[in-house]
């Protein structure tokens, strides 16, 4: 090797070291100048505010994805807890459509309340459980949507054939494809899930899910929505679905003593059992996206939280059961689990239970210090 | 990007028709979803079909020409159960939608 390869090859592993961090909201590295123009445009898309006149409606929980997904940065977390009820009876999940369901949108365009004089959609009768549910972070869920179905099933081990006590399952969507995004797991791909977002979570119809979700299970009165479907338009929907797929993981902080203590109390402990630290993902037409290993802490399937957490089903998911939540962005998080009940990470991990019972138990019985050095790791995150 | 044709490709097996080559043909609808009630008296079914968290009914009849089939065997309507996983190829009649064929769908398989 000559001496100039030496040094141009000792540039790029001190540029590769000292790679910007990756901050809440960034863009994947590595994207095309088109790419980066489409996740500005989708960024435009994402922060809209729709009204009654723009498709608002009729039910909804929010205006905007940006008005829920915002903290600290546009695709991140909100405050806002929204309602799902599901009947769960003989073991078969009713996702109750007829009544409304699952979906109970907490809020109404002034024309349906005028009509209905109803605030928010009924809550449905037959639902046998009730759920609430905080919004997500999306960084990463582009990474997420690309490990491929193998590796997942990979992990999986419903009858607990290595007797650790932990048994990961898939769901499964509707259409009985492998389920890997909500809290449930129960959809299969980004795309769906931002198609279906547009219209359960503020009533905007699009080329993908055409149709308005009924009111409790009866049709939309007359005149109440006049804006013709689809609501947006499918450039509207690319454009939003790309700037969702390309929001990096924000690069996990540089850890400390404690940190690195906490990492392998981590894996001592149990967590990482459900909780993988790393997933690879397979290919892409998005070379930024292709073959990426990333920082997940998720098996992404479905693991027995105990009775305390449980609450409704879905899809394959019993109440009980939930998707093993990716721990990406935990640094800004101020609440923790599906419904935001623990406000602190010691709650949170005070409250997993079932499947996750013996990681619980042998983190309560750790001293303080090692306590303390695990939620720094999870800090760090 | 290439969203269009995965969006495309959603819309067609969950929603949208899928075009014969003689366009005086009926259209044919093909779903493919979660099976909500049977009743096989009336010989109707309802599955439940969607896109994310918007789901939706979808109400169908079979007829007597209707081919129900699990792992490739042809059985009754009221063989399939609230739960399952099927394909049902449609046509839209006067009276709605009715399958022509309704395929059990292995979870296990389904892509």
């Amino acid at each position: 090797m000559t001496r100039g390869a030496a040094v141009a090859g000792l540039l790029v592993l001190i540029a590769a070291g000292c790679e910007k961090p990756l901050k809440p909201g960034d863009p994947v590295r590595g994207l095309s100048a088109a790419e980066r123009d489409r996740f500005a445009r989708g960024k435009v898309v994402f922060d809209s505010a729709f009204t009654p006149h723009t498709g608002l409606g009729p039910l909804f929980n929010s205006t905007g994805c940006g008005e829920c997904h915002e903290d600290p940065a546009k695709g991140g977390r909100g405050d806002e807890v929204e309602v799902h009820a599901t009947a769960f009876r003989g073991g078969v999940c009713d996702p109750l459509v007829q009544e409304g369901g699952f979906v109970i949108q907490q809020h109404t365009i002034p024309a349906l309340k005028q009509a209905l004089g109803i605030d928010s959609e009924p809550f449905p009768r037959s639902a046998t459980g009730r759920a609430q549910r905080t919004t997500p972070v999306l960084f990463g869920r582009g990474l997420l949507d690309l490990v491929p179905d193998s590796v997942i099933l990979s992990y999986a081990d419903p009858d607990d054939r290595n007797h650790d006590g932990i048994r990961g399952r898939p769901n499964r969507s509707v259409d009985g494809r492998l389920g890997r995004f909500g809290r449930k797991a129960f959809v299969a791909t980004l795309t769906e899930f931002n198609a279906g977002a547009f219209v359960a979570e503020m009533g905007i119809t699009d080329p993908a899910q055409p149709t308005e979700e009924n009111i409790g299970g009866k049709p939309i009165p007359e005149g109440v929505d006049s804006v013709p479907d689809p609501e947006i338009t499918q450039e509207q929907l690319d454009l939003t679905d790309d700037f969702v797929r390309f929001l990096a993981p924000p690069t996990p902080a540089r850890l400390d003593t404690a940190g690195r203590r906490g990492r392998e109390l981590f894996s001592g402990l149990g967590c990482a059992a459900c909780h993988i630290p790393t997933l690879r993902t397979g290919d892409s037409p998005v070379p930024a996206l292709r073959h990426r290993e990333f920082a997940a802490y998720t098996d992404l399937l479905l693991h027995d939280m105990g009775p305390d957490l449980a609450d409704i089903c879905l899809g394959l998911a019993t109440p009980s059961q939930f998707r093993t939540e990716p721990l990406i962005d935990l640094r800004d998080a101020q609440r923790f689990l599906h419904d935001g009940r623990a406000t602190t990470l010691e709650q949170a991990i005070d409250a997993h239970g079932g499947e996750a019972a013996g990681a619980r138990d042998r983190f309560r019985a750790l001293p303080p210090g090692d306590r303390a050095a695990l939620t720094a790791f999870l800090k760090s995150l | 990007m290439v969203k269009l044709p995965r969006a495309a490709a959603l819309a067609a097996v969950l929603v949208t028709p899928v075009l014969t080559s003689a366009p005086v043909q009926p259209s044919t609808y093909i779903y493919q979803g979660t099976v909500h009630t049977v009743q096989p008296r009336a010989s109707s079914l309802e599955l439940i079909t969607g896109v994310g968290f918007a789901l939706r009914l979808v109400p169908m009849r079979a007829v007597a020409a209707t081919r129900v089939e699990r792992a490739g065997v042809a059985i009754s309507l009221a063989d399939l159960k609230p739960g399952d996983v099927v394909r049902a190829d449609c046509r839209r009649t006067a009276l709605g939608l009715v399958a022509d064929r309704i395929v059990e769908i292995d979870r296990t398989a389904a892509r």
